[in-house]
């Protein structure tokens, strides 16, 4: 479900923009430390999840507004080149206030407990991210489908010039779109904070988690991206009993295997355009 | 493509600085920065030949240089092959494993290119660096890579090992430019402004793609080669997909699909790196910043803005004197 959260915000930024966000996996890092950082002040993991989806969702907006705004014209690869600099300069924004060591978070108090389910010990805190991002998903897809805004935002990403001429702000809905996810992401990483502990190798590591979802979900797809991280996780937890070892190995082989066979997706619908 | 008066211009100024560098301010650093250049400009050059002259994005050049470091490494250290052998040994394997990747990836286009390689380089990484570990030393790498042995000269002395790679770069620059004004180089640049157009007029577009990307895949070998000889040390880290990453920087920085964009963003990149490093920790922070910059301001690179105020100012003096 982690995996959701995370490739939630990188497909919505994919399906509404058109852009591959590289810098996703680096906002994931800064969520995870601004959490800490707000946790170990305040001494509230809540506070630290809000604080660190603010921010992010902040950054996104500033970063859009910036240095991708001129680019939506350009060829796509432009948008992957830039996003790969923003990764390099959120890291070592990272380095020079964190410092290079790893960080913890405390699993909140709330949820330190566990529970006895089916006969195994499972931790609180699991069930609550998975309680949590499926609590996102089914929010994600009541505002994308249902609301205004989502209604703008697709509009927007069918016919840009449309919408313009409607007299409709395309570029802040544009920027709202991709602080929205960059949001998602810094508030998966805060959720993410008790669990692992927080490096900088979480830039360039979990990216590459994230384009694997969300391929196998279909670029662009929602609701894709919720199967193929189920799909994921289930692959990983079957792999780590009975091979570890080639569990990274399996996930690339059906991911480039998607890639040849499905490039839109294992869960792709023609009838409908996301 | 036909070579411009700017292209010369600047070939001859870059080889007389390549030469006279050394001997104006010698020290040992100043030749190993100046090599490392030389080498990532190979480098940059056949990522460049799918980049700039084909138009395909690959974020899978990485395995290219390393696989083309492990092979000379691993030859001359655990088959004792002359550093020859494995040099000629990392061009077949770079090519090799282009062309295996040529087969996945060449099916998808556009944005999807860049994922496969991508996905598929990072397999291999992780190969290298876990899976194989006990053939390719794992995380630790390899140490003690040979450096080339030639009628006697020491090529562990790292002036004249700046000669001969300064040599192989200059071959490497000639081979590129008679191929990209051959018919061949210009099919290829058909593909890239056109490829349907290319397709129709009978040339087989796939074919054409995948021989670029063996060379490509050749000349990233070699440097890998190159690059193990002098660091004399190999480990997975040059795998990696950020290598990737910085090769699509430097080419983009100095301009791709332009004769000397590839070498002079290398440059660029690696005086910057040293400069910015001796006064601060965070410079690949500062290089995202101005990489971030030159993309949205100059999105023609060093060498294509400059080419187009070259071009100006040559239809200026002409248009002053009549």
């Amino acid at each position: 479900m982690l995996l959701f959260l995370l490739a939630a915000g990188l497909t919505l930024i994919f399906g509404m923009l058109g852009v591959i966000n590289f810098a996703h996996g680096a906002i994931y890092m800064l969520g995870a430390y601004i959490s800490y950082e707000t946790g170990r002040r305040t001494g509230s993991f809540l506070m630290g999840a809000l604080v660190a989806t603010l921010f992010t969702a902040l950054v996104g907006a500033v970063v859009e507004k910036l240095t991708l705004r001129p680019l939506y014209e350009r060829p796509h690869f432009y948008q992957l080149i830039l996003t790969f600099g923003l990764i390099l300069v959120l890291s070592d924004l990272v380095r020079f206030f964190w410092g290079p060591g790893y960080q913890e978070v405390p699993i909140p108090q709330l949820w330190s407990g566990t529970v006895d389910m089916l006969g195994s010990t499972i931790p609180m805190y699991r069930l609550f991210v998975i309680g949590f991002g499926a609590l996102i998903s089914v929010g994600l897809y009541l505002v994308l489908e249902k609301s205004t805004f989502g209604m703008l935002v697709r509009a927007a990403s069918s016919d840009a010039e449309m919408v313009r001429i409607l007299g409709l702000p395309v570029g802040t809905i544009r920027m709202a779109v991709f602080a929205i996810g960059c949001g998602l992401s810094g508030l998966a990483g805060s959720i993410a904070a008790p669990l692992f502990p927080i490096e900088l190798g979480m830039a360039t590591n979990t990216i590459i988690d994230c384009f694997i979802v969300v391929i196998l979900g279909g670029l662009g797809n929602i609701r894709g991206a919720i199967a193929a991280s189920m799909l994921i996780g289930m692959v990983r937890a079957i792999g780590y009993v009975y091979m570890p070892g080639w569990v990274d190995i399996m996930t690339f082989v059906l991911l480039i295997g998607t890639l040849l066979t499905r490039p839109q997706g294992l869960f792709h619908r023609t009838a409908r355009t996301a | 493509m036909k070579l411009t008066k700017f292209d010369i211009y600047f070939g001859l100024l870059l080889a007389a600085a390549s030469i006279v560098l050394p001997f104006l301010s010698p020290g040992e650093a100043m030749i190993q920065l100046l090599t490392l250049a030389a080498i990532w400009a190979i480098f940059a050059i056949g990522f460049d030949f799918v980049f700039g002259s084909l138009g395909m994005v690959s974020f899978g050049h990485a395995t290219f240089l390393g696989v083309g470091g492990y092979a000379v490494a691993l030859a001359t250290q655990k088959y004792g092959l002359p550093f020859y052998g494995g040099a000629v040994l990392a061009i077949a394997v770079g090519a090799a494993f282009a062309l295996l990747f040529s087969f996945f990836a060449l099916r998808v286009s556009g944005i999807f290119f860049a994922l496969v390689t991508l996905a598929l380089s990072q397999l291999i990484f992780i190969l290298a660096d876990s899976k194989l570990g006990s053939f390719t030393g794992g995380s630790d790498g390899i140490s003690g890579v040979e450096r080339p042995n030639f009628l006697g000269i020491d090529f562990f002395d790292p002036v004249n090992y700046y000669w001969f790679v300064l040599g192989l770069y200059a071959l490497v620059m000639l081979a590129v430019i008679s191929l990209r004004s051959s018919p061949f180089g210009r099919v290829i640049a058909a593909i890239r402004d056109n490829e349907t157009r290319a397709d129709q007029l009978g040339f087989n577009v796939n074919r054409y793609k995948q021989i670029t990307f063996v060379i490509s895949g050749a000349l990233s070998g070699l440097a890998g080669a190159l690059l193990a000889s002098l660091l004399m040390y190999m480990n997975p880290q040059m795998l990696h997909w950020t290598t990737s990453g910085d090769v699509i920087i430097m080419t983009l920085l100095g301009g791709s699909g332009t004769l000397w964009g590839a070498t002079v963003g290398v440059l660029v990149f690696e005086f910057l790196k040293e400069w910015l490093s001796s006064w601060t920790e965070y410079w690949y922070g500062i290089l995202g910043t101005v990489f971030i910059l030159a993309t949205i301001f100059f999105p023609r690179g060093i060498i294509g803005e400059l080419e187009k105020g070259f071009a100006t100012y040559q239809k200026n003096r002409r248009g002053g004197a009549r």
